[in-house]
């Protein structure tokens, strides 16, 4: 007679739940170890924080103290008054633009790299793959030339293409072993179902990837988001800069003006924590799907 | 309803060097519960794909009601398919996952609903049209999966081991409902199974699969009663066919005997005189368990084996006893009464039927055919 796993399963019991003490010492050690953790990676966060909402005489008087007055009026003068603004919206031009023709096309390219059995397929998704080993300083000066000759030095366009190329191994890398791991019944399903291999892809496909797809997502508008080298080679223009470059300018003009400087690194970050909160359950998802059947 | 016809169907894979599928020729008609039956790589699921269009065919012609389908796309072949792992698509509820081949085809949405609910309805689903795939029963599920086949109401229902994820007492309500299914909708179905008991109580017809091609055809007890070769009467039967090497060998006047290890069984004289031109050849006789029973229940006269009882396998029901006969290299299984007082280690006689043996050609394994009533 069959019996289920689910039957079959017995709870482990904790050596330590038989000694109540050695159960408290180890639990209490491990709080403190990540509490510890917590506070060496949010405290830098949570001082920026602070500091943002300081002036620079308040933050050289005392450079650790909380807030006594919020001067919520420093962001509206970085964002209009250092041209933070203008660098914010470009950054989110280019990077919003990216990372939706990344997903789109990584996605269709892992589909078809994944599900269809074609001569050069392997070939193909080695030479996309290889390019990631290439570091960015190698190419530069390459992508410079390519991109004067086409007229797209200086443009948010030209830089667009740029993170959209360098990003896409990475995409179609994380989507393709995803999209492997669907069933080929569920394919197969479709296709007597009537839908085409198109309708498959956007009907099926990328519902069923939705945590994969967030996960590429995620990590192509972060780094994007603070994506420096590039731009800082082929963005010539102040009012074409992004964010990171946008920082580097004003640390160099006003090296002293430490609260104005943590005000728009507040700036910086307040998108990229948003992105985080709507898509980290998806993220999770997608870093976990699998490994359970 | 509707007829399927495979003509010499072959199917090579790029590379392979063996066919997977070969030269295989099949009728199923109208109505008829075909079964595709083999052990795993043996092409039969191959087969099944070939039919709904998933797997192209290399060689040889396929035809549902005499129109041929070769390089017809499945979505035009009417066909609709239940598969092993169900399928679903997880990230919809069951009204659409069942819905969800009837909106490709442009149908109105209140028709689709009320096909929906009825199939529902039929499969005891209603309850549960709101719930995602993670949310149900393995049985559930594979309802599911049946269901969104239904919905389409098509020209031919084909199933890929539909019930090999489910545990075994599921397995079994679940064969009578695609009974019960079948004899309701009076639909052309082509199952897939390495199961022989599903073969053997679902099928109006077993085609049996080995290496890429058809064994046997036939009615599931006709194949059970008249295996055409040793393969075949091993892979049916729970236990399988007894298989001993043996010997025929003459007595006096035009008396035959079966030569096993040490024993030596007398022939009935009808049988004897069947057999008579295979005098001194070797064979390999073969005798289901339940055709072998104590000698304390034996008619006078049986042909009668002295055997060692190396184990007892009480299953409730019946009993089974694994025997060691003296010279004989394999093992002899016997399905006997549940009161028997058999113990292992004690020496006991057995009956043989030998009105229901089958014999074998040692060299090509097939079926020395014996004209006689059972």
């Amino acid at each position: 007679m069959n019996v289920s796993a689910e039957a079959l399963y017995v709870e482990p019991t904790l050596r330590s739940a038989r000694r109540p003490l050695a159960g408290h010492i180890a639990r209490s050690l491990l709080l403190i170890l990540l509490a510890g953790y917590t506070a060496f990676s949010a405290g830098p966060f949570l001082w920026l924080a602070s500091m943002s909402l300081r002036t620079t005489s308040e933050i050289s008087a005392n450079h650790y103290a909380l807030p006594s007055i919020l001067h919520w009026e420093k962001f509206p003068a970085a964002w209009f008054g250092s041209s933070y603004g203008t660098y914010f919206l470009n950054s989110l031009e280019v990077v919003v633009a990216a990372v939706i023709v990344l997903t789109l096309i990584g996605a269709m390219a892992a589909f078809a790299f994944a599900r269809y059995r074609f001569r050069m397929n392997r070939v193909l998704y080695f030479v996309i793959f290889s390019t990631i080993i290439f570091p960015p300083q190698i190419t530069i000066i390459s992508l410079f030339q390519v991109l004067v000759d086409y007229g797209l030095f200086n443009s948010l366009v030209g830089l667009t293409l740029v993170y959209i190329a360098f990003q896409l191994p990475l995409t179609v890398y994380i989507l393709e072993s995803f999209f492997a791991r669907v069933p080929q019944d569920l394919f197969d399903a479709a296709r007597m179902d009537g839908y085409s291999d198109g309708a498959i892809f956007w009907r099926v496909m990328l519902p069923i990837g939705l945590p994969a797809i967030a996960t590429t997502v995620i990590l192509n508008f972060i780094l994007l988001w603070n994506e420096f080298l590039y731009a800082v080679v082929l963005i010539a223009d102040d009012a074409k800069r992004t964010l990171p470059l946008g920082i580097q300018k004003f640390m160099g003009d006003q090296l002293e003006d430490i609260g104005m400087i943590s005000t728009g690194m507040m700036i910086s970050v307040i998108p990229v924590v948003i992105l985080y909160v709507f898509f980290s359950e998806k993220l999770i998802q997608g870093m976990t799907a699998g490994a359970v059947k | 309803m509707a007829v399927v016809t495979l003509r010499n169907i072959t199917k090579r894979y790029d590379g392979g060097a063996e066919a997977a599928v070969r030269d295989v020729s099949l009728d199923v008609g109208h109505g008829e519960f075909m079964v595709l039956l083999g052990p795993s790589g043996c092409g039969k699921s191959t087969a099944l794909r070939m039919i709904a269009g998933l797997e192209s065919i290399s060689a040889g012609t396929l035809a549902i009601d005499g129109v041929r389908m070769n390089g017809v796309p499945a979505k035009d072949r009417d066909i609709a398919m239940v598969f092993q792992s169900y399928a679903l698509y997880p990230h919809m509820n069951v009204r659409d996952n069942m819905a969800f081949g009837l909106r490709r085809r442009g149908l109105p949405r209140g028709e689709i609903d009320q096909a929906v609910s009825e199939t529902a309805a039929l499969l005891g689903l209603s309850p549960y049209l709101s719930r995602k795939p993670h949310a149900l029963s393995g049985g559930q599920r594979q309802r599911v999966a049946l269901g969104r086949a239904i919905v389409r109401k098509p020209k031919v229902f084909l199933f890929d081991e539909p019930l090999s994820n489910l545990d075994a007492a599921l397995r079994v309500s679940m064969r009578a409902e695609l009974i019960k299914l079948h004899q309701r909708l009076s639909a052309t179905m082509i199952y897939v199974t390495h199961d022989q008991v599903e073969a053997m109580t679902m099928g109006t017809r077993i085609c049996i699969m080995q290496a890429g091609g058809i064994v046997q055809t036939g009615a599931p007890l006709d194949i059970y009663r008249h295996p055409v070769n040793t393969f075949v009467a091993a892979f049916l039967g729970n236990p399988p066919m007894n298989l001993l090497p043996a010997r025929l060998d003459r007595g006096q006047g035009s008396t035959l005997s079966v030569t096993m290890g040490d024993a030596q069984l007398a022939l009935p004289p009808n049988l004897g005189n069947i057999l008579l031109p295979h005098a001194g050849r070797d064979v390999i006789f073969g005798l289901r368990p339940e055709e072998i029973c104590e000698s304390s229940g034996a008619p006078p006269g049986a042909a009668s084996l002295r055997t060692r009882v190396v184990a007892v396998e009480p299953l409730g029901a019946e009993t089974l006893l694994v025997l060691a006969a003296a010279g004989c290299t394999s093992e002899i299984v016997a399905r006997v009464s549940r009161d028997s007082m058999a113990r292992a280690g004690e020496t006991i006689d057995v009956h043989l039927n030998l009105a229901a043996m089958q014999l074998f050609d040692p060299q090509t394994t097939e079926v020395i055919p014996i004209q006689q009533e059972h």
